[in-house]
């Protein structure tokens, strides 16, 4: 048995999902910040990105040295490139997460409107949500729970939508057409960071069966 | 808008097509006295690609590669049953001289093996004074000339291929050797371990060259390395025992991209993987 090899792809797994870890919590923080109004949360979460990155140059690095060394093949091979995939996947999540954050911190004095607020909020849990069945999906190599993340996505694609209709109903009023402008980018940021979470499941099934496919095409 | 007509049926799944095969084997059992070694191979080898065998010592590779040029049955005892077909005659139906086997079906071995009283040039032209009753000088020039550009040989002999052919660095010997293999015009050129006495950088001259030799034969190439057979081959066999004494059998065959990524076979992923013993 190569050892050696078998406990760095444990370590790059186990990185893995504290990455993952690591991007809920800044969802969350990033939606009780724009819940609350919180400007000083958002500036938390911006700044707490540095502790994705580092996870995500430390999967990188550790992925370069043991291509180098260890010339992984089969599944171990796909399991590194699944890897390698997924931590860019949950970078840009972060990403988006910084984004809310400091659309955040350009509304926090304005009054929202409370019934998109929910509606973001209620965005912002299925995507929670979705990441986490991503993660578990991927570390219990199980294509069912990795394809329920296809109807997961469509549920959060239909809020993204609502919301959409919701902004362009509000009043003439300047400042919360603004406020309704930046929701609609924080919205898109939400909806994208579900796209990731179906990326990560599509990588789990390519890593069960070795064969790439998407759950769904471009189209829908 | 304009309507599209619906095709009435699917259209046919495009395919890659296959080249024919080279050699067929068909339910071959090779035996060293009563023991049996390797049992019951099937295998097509397409013509002008390079086919790896890979597998942990003892499975039957190299025995199988000898049998391919009825090398096997110059050890005492040594028998095979079943049948190779080099494009479609049996090599081991009746009336075949396995002489003419093996020129048609040439053979370099793990160890760099000069003719060492010989020099360069009479180690290339040794295989055709062997064959050939009469070849002219101009002739005999040519053929080894072009054997030593065909094994990247020639630009680094060339002013010296009357010294002796055991006074080159060792990935020239085996590259003489290659030139004296296909100096003779093989078919097909079986590789044992073509690369395992050389250091790195010989070692991927001798892989480049396959990727060259094939264009023009259907080669076949056992090896312990399998960053090797991922690196030179395109089709790869994986042999596998299942105890000591136990005959080796071919477990799997493909294309070596999908061996390598996605394998059939648990034994075969464990294998190329590292993760067997």
């Amino acid at each position: 048995m190569r050892v050696g090899l078998q406990e760095e792809l444990d370590q790059l797994e186990a990185s893995l999902q504290e990455e993952g870890e690591l991007v809920r919590r800044a969802l969350r923080g990033a939606l009780n910040a724009l819940e609350q109004q919180d400007e000083e949360l958002a500036d938390e979460v911006i700044a707490f990105d540095d502790e994705v990155d580092r996870c995500y140059f430390g999967i990188e690095t550790g992925i370069q040295s043991l291509l180098a060394r260890q010339a992984p093949a089969a599944q171990d091979l796909r399991l590194v490139l699944a890897v390698l995939h997924n931590n860019l996947h949950l970078e840009r999540m972060a990403d988006y997460c910084v984004t809310v954050a400091k659309l955040t911190k350009l509304v926090h004095d304005t009054p929202p409107d409370e019934t998109l607020t929910e509606a973001l909020e209620d965005m912002g849990a299925r995507a929670e949500e979705m990441i986490q069945t991503a993660l578990d999906s991927f570390a219990n190599r199980d294509v069912e729970v990795a394809e329920s993340l296809v109807e997961m996505d469509e549920l959060i694609d239909g809020a993204n939508r609502r919301v959409v209709h919701q902004i362009l109903s509000l009043s003439a009023d300047p400042d919360l057409r603004e406020w309704g402008l930046r929701m609609l980018l924080v919205s898109r940021c939400l909806e994208r960071i579900g796209d990731h979470a179906v990326d990560i499941g599509e990588q789990t099934a390519f890593l069960v069966s070795g064969q790439f496919r998407e759950f769904t095409d471009a189209s829908h | 808008m304009e309507a599209r007509a619906e095709p009435a049926t699917e259209p046919p799944p495009v395919m890659e097509a296959s080249s024919p095969a080279a050699i067929e084997v068909k339910d071959l059992n090779l035996y060293y006295g009563t023991f049996l070694a390797v049992e019951g191979v099937d295998m097509k080898i397409e013509r002008n690609k390079a086919t790896a065998l890979i597998g942990a010592s003892g499975c039957g590779k190299s025995t199988f590669l000898r049998s391919l040029n009825r090398m096997h049955e110059l050890v005492p005892g040594a028998r095979a049953e079943g049948t190779v077909a080099l494009d479609d005659e049996d090599i081991y139906g009746p009336n075949i001289d396995p002489v003419m086997i093996r020129r048609r079906v040439g053979m370099v071995f793990q160890a760099p093996n000069p003719f060492p009283t010989m020099s360069i040039y009479d180690n290339v032209a040794a295989g055709l004074k062997l064959n050939t009753r009469r070849i002219k000088k101009n002739d005999l020039d040519t053929v080894v000339e072009r054997s030593l550009r065909g094994a990247n040989l020639w630009d680094e002999v060339k002013h010296r291929l009357g010294k002796s052919g055991s006074g080159l660095s060792g990935g020239q010997q085996q590259r003489l050797c290659i030139a004296r293999a296909i100096a003779v015009e093989p078919e097909v050129l079986l590789m044992d371990e073509p690369a395992s006495a050389l250091d790195p950088i010989s070692t991927l001259a001798i892989e480049d060259l396959v990727q060259e030799l094939k264009q023009d034969y259907t080669i076949v190439i056992v090896t312990h390395n399998m960053q090797q057979a991922s690196r030179a081959s395109d089709i790869t066999g994986f042999f596998n025992i299942e105890g000591a004494g136990e005959p080796g059998h071919l477990i799997e065959m493909g294309p070596t991209e999908k061996m390598f990524t996605n394998p059939e076979h648990k034994a075969t992923e464990d294998y190329v993987s590292g993760r067997f013993g």
